[in-house]
């Protein structure tokens, strides 16, 4: 047990470790683009037809039951297994990296056919569950797209989960001012349905048109 | 007679004109402190918009506003504060990889440009007076170190605009 849980601590660092390198290089060369060069270079030395950055190490799905935004509990593993899931942790109150995010994902996923569109799970898990009921979840979602999946209930199994994807959360802070701030990795997995695994992560300065690249090939089951 | 009314309308015509050019050299001064040594700031304002924010709408939205601030002086500026007539408070923040934090200043470079824009520097915007929706604009008053206040008033545009869309 414990040496599984250190070898897991082993990895997230490693995988903290690269995004952040990824993340150097993409300032590096300049602020106006988006993750443009960290995608091509990806794609050239791994060959893959996906712009996203592809894992070596392919993620398990967490084991994750959480409340979804009707109430009812939400089993990840069972509910999304089959289809490709796009998995975010955020809060509702972030007002720049989060909707950013969602945006781009549900601007390119309303480009897709809807036989296609149903193919891909976009689910999105509270680093802020106490603000973020699931009623506050479905109405912030519903901005995106109505299909998309909320998660919230307790911060510790949150916290577990993303660790054990190589993503920080931790507790939020409240600020002077009353607002929230919530320290979390804004990497979006994708766990592809072959295997149920994570075979791509998108960091938070990805563009619109690399998912509009992307998400097509996920909807046809295309290997990463 | 007819001589001398068209000579005074000659002259409130040439007085009406200095005034005109006072006022230009004034907003010109505005923008710049002092032109002339090529080393102020001559600052613009560009691009300026805010996402609608997602979610419950009211008086407690939270929105990111993004805009880019042009230096085409030979001096550096430094924005110090933002604030809003419409807005009970406007601060400044940047996005890292994992979170973000407020900043008190942020530096406009001699001969270059401040970009506040999504997934980076921005502005938090609270407190709205009339709960924002898309086509309003908002009032900023951007107030810099060296070159006095700039007011842009900025568009709301839909939740996932991006300038040149």
């Amino acid at each position: 047990m414990k040496f599984l849980s250190s070898r897991r601590r082993a990895a997230g660092a490693a995988t903290l470790a690269l995004t952040a390198a990824l993340a150097l290089t993409a300032c590096g060369s300049g602020t106006t683009k988006s993750a443009g060069p960290v995608a091509v270079v990806s794609q050239q030395a791994q060959n893959s037809p996906y712009q996203g950055t592809v894992l070596a190490k392919h993620f398990d799905k967490p084991d994750l039951v959480l409340t979804d935004t009707s109430g009812q509990p939400f089993d990840l593993r069972k509910q999304t297994a089959g289809k490709t899931t796009l998995l975010y942790f955020g809060y509702t109150s972030c007002p720049d990296v989060c909707p950013t995010t969602m945006g781009d994902i549900g601007v390119a996923l309303q480009k897709l056919p809807a036989d296609q569109q149903a193919e891909i799970n976009v689910v999105f898990v509270s680093t802020d569950p106490q603000v973020d009921t699931p009623k506050v979840l479905r109405t912030w979602l519903d901005s995106f797209n109505k299909n998309f999946i909320g998660l919230t209930g307790d911060l510790t199994t949150v916290k577990a989960a993303a660790q054990s994807l190589g993503i920080l959360v931790e507790d939020p802070i409240v600020n002077k001012d009353g607002t929230v701030t919530s320290t979390h990795g804004a990497q979006v997995l994708a766990f592809q349905p072959s295997d149920d695994k994570a075979h791509v992560v998108y960091l938070s300065d990805t563009s619109t048109a690399t998912f509009e690249h992307d998400l097509p090939l996920f909807a046809k089951g295309v290997a990463a | 007679m007819p001589a001398s009314r068209d000579f005074r309308r000659t002259a409130l015509a040439g007085a009406a004109v200095a005034a005109a050019l006072t006022a230009s050299a004034i907003v010109v001064a505005c923008g710049g402190s002092g032109g002339g040594s090529g080393a102020s700031a001559k600052l613009s304002v560009t691009d300026s918009y805010i996402p609608l924010p997602a979610g419950a709408s009211g008086d407690d939205s939270m929105a990111a506003g993004y805009l880019t601030v042009r230096n085409t002086g030979g001096a550096a500026d430094t924005l110090v504060r933002v604030s809003s007539p419409g807005a009970g408070s406007v601060s400044m923040h940047q996005s890292t990889d994992t979170t973000m934090r407020e900043v008190d200043s942020l530096p406009v470079p001699a001969d270059g440009t401040l970009q506040l824009s999504r997934g980076g520097t921005h502005l938090m915007i609270m407190g709205w007076q009339k709960p924002p929706a898309v086509g309003d604009q908002l009032e900023l008053d951007l107030t810099f170190a060296h070159s006095g206040t700039i007011t842009v008033e900025v568009p709301v545009k839909p939740l996932t605009y991006r300038p040149g869309s």
